[in-house]
């Protein structure tokens, strides 16, 4: 089992970065991997247990199922579903939390996947790097904040 | 219950911090309001159950058993047992956690304790500003050099 922490510090203040985070549909609005988004059943996006469908940039499908999402924590967790990347049994914890000095956010992401033999380093980096990485980056600029 | 939470950005490796504040007798070389600390019945500063026994730069005194302490988790908590401050039931936790985007370091600093509700303002901001934050200025200053 592969598993993936990046965190990061944001200028900007918890409340802020929860509302863009919390939206679980809102991902295609500010991650360069994603180009378009829905949540099935027309289901609002913060019910626990709503699906994302979404498409990457390549044309590649997933689908993502909402775990867990607590405002009182700042945190959700979902798995993924359906994937033509092989991420299996791939569950994601996303948490917020405030950085008093300063008024600024820390940003934890964790994830937890297994993968066919011999390809852990390689789906390691990409999810490390092309999308939790990439994700702070492109939130950064989403939101106008600087490094 | 009063609460009181105190976060920063540490920019220092987190194994480099946390060498640091684990040592539970530590507190004179890194929060500037202590004066001289020293465990009890001579035990090993990281012995789960030590007591701390220090004093502050002002003379007063303070005693704080060790509850937990957890090198995987990077955590310590503690409780007190003897101080001159109207509280009680004060239990406090110090977490550390690796910012990986610019290897730094988030530090935690959380307390909940009992008090006259008309003294939980003045309790809460006292020791989030001169005991919490003002540790992590000082380790700020430290890791720097």
């Amino acid at each position: 089992m592969v598993k993936i922490v990046k965190s990061t510090v944001l200028n900007a203040p918890v409340e802020a970065v929860w509302a863009v985070l919390r939206d679980f549909n809102g991902h295609d609005q500010w991650h360069p991997a994603v180009a378009d988004s829905i949540i099935e059943r027309g289901y609002p996006s913060d019910k626990v247990g709503c699906v994302r469908r979404f498409h990457l940039a390549d044309g590649s499908e997933l689908r993502e199922l909402l775990l867990t999402m607590s405002d009182a924590d700042m945190a959700f967790s979902y798995c993924l579903h359906e994937t033509p990347v092989p991420l299996l049994n791939y569950v994601a914890h996303v948490r917020l939390a405030p950085v008093t000095d300063g008024d600024r956010t820390f940003w934890h992401w964790e994830s937890r996947f297994d993968t066919p033999p011999g390809r852990e380093l390689e789906l390691k980096t990409m999810v490390a790097e092309n999308i939790y990485q990439g994700g702070f980056d492109a939130i950064r600029a989403h939101m106008g904040l600087g490094g | 219950m009063a609460r009181v939470y105190v976060s920063s950005v540490i920019d220092a490796p987190v194994a480099k911090v946390w060498a640091k504040v684990r040592d539970f007798n530590a507190l004179p070389r890194w929060v500037p309001a202590v004066r001289e600390s020293r465990i009890e019945n001579g035990e090993p500063a990281d012995k789960v159950g030590c007591v701390r026994d220090f004093h502050l730069q002002n003379g007063d005194h303070l005693r704080e058993r060790l509850l937990g302490l957890s090198d995987y988790d990077m955590f310590c908590t503690y409780s007190i047992l003897e101080s001159p401050m109207p509280l009680t039931d004060y239990i406090a936790t110090l977490r550390l956690t690796p910012i990986t985007d610019g290897d730094k370091t988030f530090a935690e600093w959380t307390a909940e304790f009992d008090c006259a509700p008309e003294l939980a303002a003045d309790l809460v901001s006292g020791i989030g500003t001169n005991v919490f934050q003002a540790g992590f200025d000082s380790l700020k200053r430290q890791m720097v050099a």
